[in-house]
């Protein structure tokens, strides 16, 4: 691990003043992906500033009846808040199915959202990779891609997003608070993460000056009747060969509501708006719910090792939908 | 470096420590508290969890500095002199581990995960996410220490150590509903 | 605060313990300081003066080192040296069968992460950082990646290709070392060499690369003597081969290079070969002061030898009512860059490869092959995993082939006591296969998956968050046997050491063993207590820690050491307890034919006679040192692959219950039964925590864990990539334990360790085989083999 200097920020202005002047800042919060980073040498902040003291670890009601996150919000309180296990359950099971019980003690929010991508070739110093080392190519493509992206690829970067929460959290149509000197804006988490393009090392819409403090849900009655299902190579603690967060209401056999998102598919989670204008109207069959999963999945790339996610993917869209018609939401 | 005060085990020192040093290096080669232990030294295998204020968490991804002030819990706090925590006992009466090297971890864990359990903290494999209080059944410890791997494959012994040890607790606690086998 | 010394003087010795004699369920000495994070694994010890040793590894699978220079390291503050091949005293190669491996890398790395140079410095980081500072220059080479191009085999093109008798290896790549790329071919060839049969199934298999992914990555400490030797404090299998390999690279004779076993983190294979041990030594030499080389996780997958990946062609022939005719396999081992333990391992998976079945016609080749992949080598089941996944799918092919049940087609088939095994040696013990299965069979099975509304999605493949809801699940069953040898083979001279010491120490008799043999999770110095305590009759019994101030014990591997040095401590305990009775003989003054030792006395029920220790022995100890070797083997023919060359077997059999979600391709082991002969368990507990343990290593392989080497070059050297099983993967398990005297082993017992390694991948293969109707001809099994996707 490369010399820092390490600050612990007391306040929120101190944190935005030291990301806004130091070039080579990075925030420091649950640790759990950053400090695993800079021992490998990919992260290599010259300033680290410790957040993780900050007044950013509640969760709020809303006037409107949605629900604020701090960022500092570690993953297991999240998980366990009551609110979010009755009015929006797929959160809770997103969250409680990632990583383990130590890290989700350690994990905040802000960091789940930001954190890196687990390609292999992301972490190995020695193997082109351009969202490390731009311009330097991506072994992935040509190499070991089993687990890499089928949605939003391009021929510069094949990485996906490995969060859980964060495929909940686009679902359920989340919105990111940012803060900077300059002031605060909102970002829908759907447009939080940006696609690779040209660009993989360009990872999400943020200024090298802000900081994400707070992550807003909106009242969502349809949340109520939602479901999380991951499927991975070991039965806990392993990331998302493919993952879906749903959640759908259906009266007289007809699908009046619906949000659907895909994790372990694309360097985003991946909210899937034609899946989901897809089912609103449709009846509520198995067969309804492949095409819509289809419709999603139309410009789906796979590769020689990847090419399963497609049709898995597909598989566990429908699997978890026929859950929700069957036996309705999680909680 | 950093002036940086660390509270282990009910004593509080004082180190000089560089920022980049983990928890697991300060306890280990600083506070020569060797009982946890790296396994990886990236957050896949458990081996090093210990208690900060009486939360588990992994020492490996902690700086030492963000950690400072707080109350540490090593496997060698655990017990008293000359009398094992009950976790400690079971493990040994259950046969829950063969090199070792993953026990202590194992065992800290344990003991957070059971104080999870008790405040309510649900799982994934919690059957009613609603209900605030989910007896702790044999599929949830297993999910619950999912995050400690052990290769010699003492499993069995573990859960069966955990569970008399969560049996002897929750005696006084409700009964399993039907719902839950 | 605690500050528990963790200086080399601290190096695990255990002492005492609770009781417990053969037979009983005793409880390990070591255990207490388990719990209590007290127990100094090599990667705890700590001198205040050492340094620290790091390792700068080859990026290349193959190249040439044009040139080395290590002036841009040495000139970093806090280094005290940097080594290269130029700096091995002694020989430059090392190796377990055959010396082809560099100490350091000579003029040719042959696989990624190859040690080229050392360098030891006051911090590691210092010494990392120092590390990356030696600039080697590469001449880059296309590596030999696959074990049958290496030999200049043909891959099959077809199923039903004529398994072709390979002696040609005219076309075999170039040759990754002078002897060429073959490191062992065994032919094993029985009965009529053209056989016919009625029924004839075909089956090619892969298996592939393991990792023995122990806890505890590879450590020690070498402490430089006043004597100009070394001490070295490491975690390790074998001691003496240790230092067998390590005098040789130093030049120094066996007295000046001692070894001390610190705690070992898991072995299971992985620590047989050398790793950080004559490195260590070679800078604490250079440097004078003590050097302490800890791998992290990512170095640990380049610092051992692994599980060799294997393809497999097999045909078998049976008459109509299922009698096995003949059996013709070849099988390729891709051995890596390095012999390692590739020679035994061949020995092992052809002799071995057939199961524990009779077949009075056999043709079998086995090839293990040099290639620019990573070394591989011993691991738990050693040559028998792979070969057991592939001749178990040929018998359940088999038993679908003729429309029989799968477990009477083995039973049928099944070795017993008086079979010919296929290497034509006469089977002189018990052999119960055909009862393990039967005793599994006859054992209750798990509940049938509910469906509907009853379903409980946490017994569901992928538990609660990724299941389907039962519809798309089907169950299935699956068997399969292991058959091991027991201890070293082919002609080995196998022993071990052991020194006794009985004495009377503050009034209470005390009991001393000393052996080498490595105590590497498996209970071996709860079970050298145990012996102590049942042939000399006290309960204090210390076992003195393990170097090489003693003989040797072999290798903590093979199933072998409660047998050998088990053996070893019986017969050193009988010579001590043999003279010491002669001595209460003198004080009695009467024949006393019947005199024992019992708590701590001399006794004679026919004498009326209890003498204590103390009157007998009075401030003298009682010493033996025996060397103890079970019946000799004998090589192989080299022609027929025929002799007597294994001491003992060891039997196991697994019956696997899986419910296989062939939507999304998830697998829930439901249950794992397995039946095991053991001759006579020594600690009843620990064999269950063995048959537990080789379980879970064999679910590991069979679903979830491989090394994935792409062009040489590992992709997943991390816990994150290479997944083992966690505690919520392993089912509860089923164990009946079997109790078949061999007549020929100590107390008859039976090696342990291995054998449920080898039968429970295949059989959660067959099950899900079973419940998928796939053939699954490659393991580890992934969802996406399994979703047809």
């Amino acid at each position: 691990m490369r010399p820092f200097t390490y600050l612990s920020a007391p306040d929120v202005t101190t944190a935005l003043r030291a990301i806004a002047t130091e070039p080579g800042a990075r925030l420091l919060a649950g640790g759990t992906n950053l400090v695993d980073l800079m021992r490998q040498d990919v992260e290599r902040p010259t300033t680290v500033v410790d957040i993780s003291t900050l007044p950013l670890d509640e969760v709020q009601e809303l006037p409107a009846g949605g629900l604020r996150i701090g960022a500092l919000v570690r993953n297991s309180r999240l998980a366990a808040h009551p609110a979010v296990r009755s009015r929006y359950p797929v959160l809770s099971q997103a969250v409680l199915s990632g990583a383990s019980g130590q890290l989700r003690n350690m994990a905040t929010v802000g960091g789940n959202l930001l954190q890196r991508t687990r390609c292999p070739y992301f972490a190995d110093g020695t193997a082109a990779c351009n969202k490390r080392d731009p311009g330097s190519g991506c072994a992935a493509i040509g190499g070991f891609h089993r687990g890499s992206a089928v949605l939003g690829t391009s021929e510069h970067c094949i990485a996906t997003h490995p969060s859980d929460m964060a495929v909940a959290l686009v679902a359920l149509d989340a919105v990111v608070e940012v803060q900077s000197l300059r002031g605060t804006r909102r970002i829908p988490l759907a447009e939080l993460h940006v696609l690779p393009g040209d660009t993989p090392d360009v990872e999400t819409a943020l200024d090298p000056d802000e900081l994400v403090t707070a992550v807003e849900l909106p009242a969502l009655p349809v949340a109520a009747s939602s479901r999380y299902r991951k499927v991975r190579d070991r039965a806990s603690f392993a990331f998302a060969l493919v993952s879906v967060a749903a959640a759908m209401e259906v009266a007289d056999g007809t699908v009046t509501a619906a949000r659907l998102a895909l994790g372990g598919v694309a360097a985003r989670p991946w909210r899937a708006h034609l899946a989901e204008r897809a089912l609103v109207g449709a009846p509520a069959t198995e067969e309804d719910f492949r095409r819509a999963a289809t419709a999603e999945l139309a410009t789906a790339v796979g590769r020689p090792q990847n090419a399963f996610k497609i049709e898995l993917a597909r598989r566990t869209v429908v699997a978890t939908l026929h859950q929700l018609t069957t036996e309705g939401g999680a909680a | 470096m950093a002036e940086v005060e660390l509270r282990v085990n009910g004593t509080s020192s004082r180190v000089q420590l560089d920022p980049r040093v983990s928890l697991l290096d300060a306890l280990r080669e600083r506070l020569r508290l060797t009982g946890t232990k790296k396994g990886c030294d990236q957050g896949a295998c458990g081996a090093c969890t210990v208690l900060v204020d009486g939360e588990r968490i992994l020492a490996c991804l902690a700086l030492a500095v963000q950690y400072g002030g707080r109350e540490i819990t090593t496997v060698e706090g655990l017990g008293r002199p000359g009398r094992l925590h009950p976790l400690q006992e079971a493990f040994i009466r259950f046969d829950g581990f063969q090199c070792g090297f993953c026990t202590s971890g194992q065992i800290c864990s344990a003991v957070g995960m059971l104080a999870e359990h008790r405040a309510g903290v649900p799982s994934v494999v919690t059957p009613r996410l609603a209900a605030t209080a989910t007896p702790l059944s044999e599929a949830e410890i297993r999910e619950r220490m999912s995050g400690n791997l052990c290769r010699c494959g003492a499993y069995d012994g573990i859960v069966d150590a955990i569970q008399h040890v969560a049996g002897v607790d929750d005696r006084a606690a409700t009964a399993e509903p039907a719902a839950d086998r | 605060m605690s500050t528990p010394t963790r200086t080399p003087a601290g190096a695990p010795s255990s002492v005492g313990g609770p009781g417990g004699r053969i037979g009983d369920d005793a409880q390990r000495p070591d255990g207490v300081l388990k719990v209590r994070g007290e127990f100094a694994y090599a990667s705890d010890l700590w001198m205040d003066d050492m340094l620290w040793g790091v390792t700068l590894r080859s990026p290349h699978p193959y190249a040439r080192i044009r040139s080395v220079d290590v002036g841009p390291a040495l000139a970093v503050p806090g280094v005290h040296a940097v080594l290269t091949s130029d700096d091995v005293p002694g020989e430059k190669v090392y190796g377990l069968e055959l010396a082809d491996q560099p100490v350091l890398a000579l003029d040719v790395v042959r696989y990624q992460g190859e040690p080229v140079a050392l360098v030891a410095a006051d911090h590691p980081d210092t010494a990392r950082r120092a590390a990356a500072r030696i600039v080697v220059d590469y001449d880059v080479w296309e590596p030999v990646t696959d074990a049958r191009a290496a030999l200049g085999h043909p891959t099959w093109n077809q199923v039903h290709d004529a398994p072709a008798a390979v002696t040609e290896l005219s076309r075999e790549s170039a040759h990754l070392h002078p002897h060429g790329n073959l490191v062992r071919h065994l032919k094993v060839r029985k009965g009529d060499p053209e056989p016919t049969a009625d029924v004839v199934v075909v089956g090619e298999y892969e298996v592939g690369m393991q990792d023995q992914a122990f806890l505890g990555p590879e450590s020690g400490l070498a402490v430089p003597g006043e004597d100009g030797g070394v001490d070295l404090y490491v975690a390790t299998q074998w001691l003496h081969v240790d230092q067998r390999q390590i005098c040789s690279a130093l030049a120094m004779p066996p007295e000046k290079v001692r070894l001390t076993l610190a705690g070992v983190g898991g072995a299971f294979g992985g620590r047989e070969d050398l790793s950080m041990h004559v490195h260590a030594c070679l800078l604490a030499l250079h440097t004078g002061k003590p050097v302490k080389m800890s791998y992290n996780r990512e170095e640990s997958f380049f610092g051992h030898v692994h599980r060799h990946p294997a393809t497999m062609r097999y045909e078998h022939g049976a008459t109509r009512d299922g009698d096995l005719v003949y059996v013709k396999a070849e099988i390729f081992l891709d051995g890596g860059a390095y012999a390692s333990s590739t020679p035994a391992v061949v020995g092992n998976a052809g002799t071995m490869g057939l199961g524990p079945y009779v077949v009075p016609n056999v043709h079998v080749d086995c090839y293990g092959a040099y290639t620019n992949n990573p070394p591989c080598g011993a691991m738990r089941g050693f040559g028998s995993v792979q070969t057991a996944f592939a001749y178990e799918a040929q018998m359940d092919a088999l038993a679908a082939e003729l429309g029989m049940d799968p477990v009477e087609l083995r039973c049928r088939n099944a070795m017993e006591l008086g079979s010919e095994t296929p290497t034509g040696q006469v089977v002189d013990s018990p052999a119960p296969v055909a009862e393990l299965l039967r005793r599994l069979v006859a054992m209750p099975l798990p509940p049938e998956p509910a469906t509907g509304d009853d379903v409980d999605l946490r017994h569901m493949p992928g538990g609660v968050s990724n299941t389907t809801h039962g519809e798309g699940v089907r169950r299935g069953v699956g068997y399969a046997v292991a058959y091991k040898n027991v201890a070293f083979s082919e002609g080995f001279d196998d022993y071990s050491t052991a020194r006794v010491r009985l004495e009377v120490v503050g009034g209470e008799a005390v009991a001393t063993v000393h052996t080498a043999a490595a105590e590497v999770g498996q209970g071996l110095v709860t079970v050298e207590q145990q012996i102590a305590r049942t042939e000399l009759g006290v309960d204090a019994v210390v076992v003195h820690p393990k170097d090489t101030a003693v003989g040797s014990a072999g290798s903590s591997s093979a199933s072998r050491q409660t047998y050998v040095t088990g053996g070893a401590v019986k017969a050193a305990c009988e010579a001590v307890r043999g003279r010491v009775l002669e001595r209460a003989r003198g004080l009695v003054g009467r024949p006393a034919g019947d005199l024992r030792l019992d708590g701590g006395k001399v006794v004679s029920d026919l004498e009326g006679v209890a003498l204590p220790l103390a009157d007998v022995l009075g401030d003298d100890a009682v010493e033996e040192t025996v060397e103890w070797r079970h019946r000799p083997t004998q090589a192989l023919d080299p022609d027929t692959g025929q002799g007597f060359a294994h001491v003992q077997y060891a039997f196991s059999a697994h019956r696997a219950v899986v419910d296989v979600d062939t939507e999304l391709g998830l697998v829930k082991v439901v249950e794992m039964a397995c039946t095991q002969d053991v001759g006579k368990a020594i600690n009843p507990q620990a064999v269950v925590g063995q048959i537990q343990g080789g379980t879970a290593q064999g679910l590991g392989l069979a679903v979830m864990e491989e090394i994935l080497v792409r062009d040489g070059r590992v992709q997943n050297p991390s816990f994150t990539d290479y997944l083992i099983p966690t505690v919520l993967d392993m089912p509860p398990m089923r164990i009946e334990v079997l109790e078949y005297a061999d007549p020929h082993a100590p107390y008859g017992l039976r090696g342990v360790g291995e054998a449920p390694n080898i039968s429970s991948g295949p059989a959660v293969l067959a099950a899900i085989r079973q419940a998928t109707g796939l053939p699954l001809r490659r393991v580890p099994v992934r969802p996406e083999h399994l979703t047809g996707t």
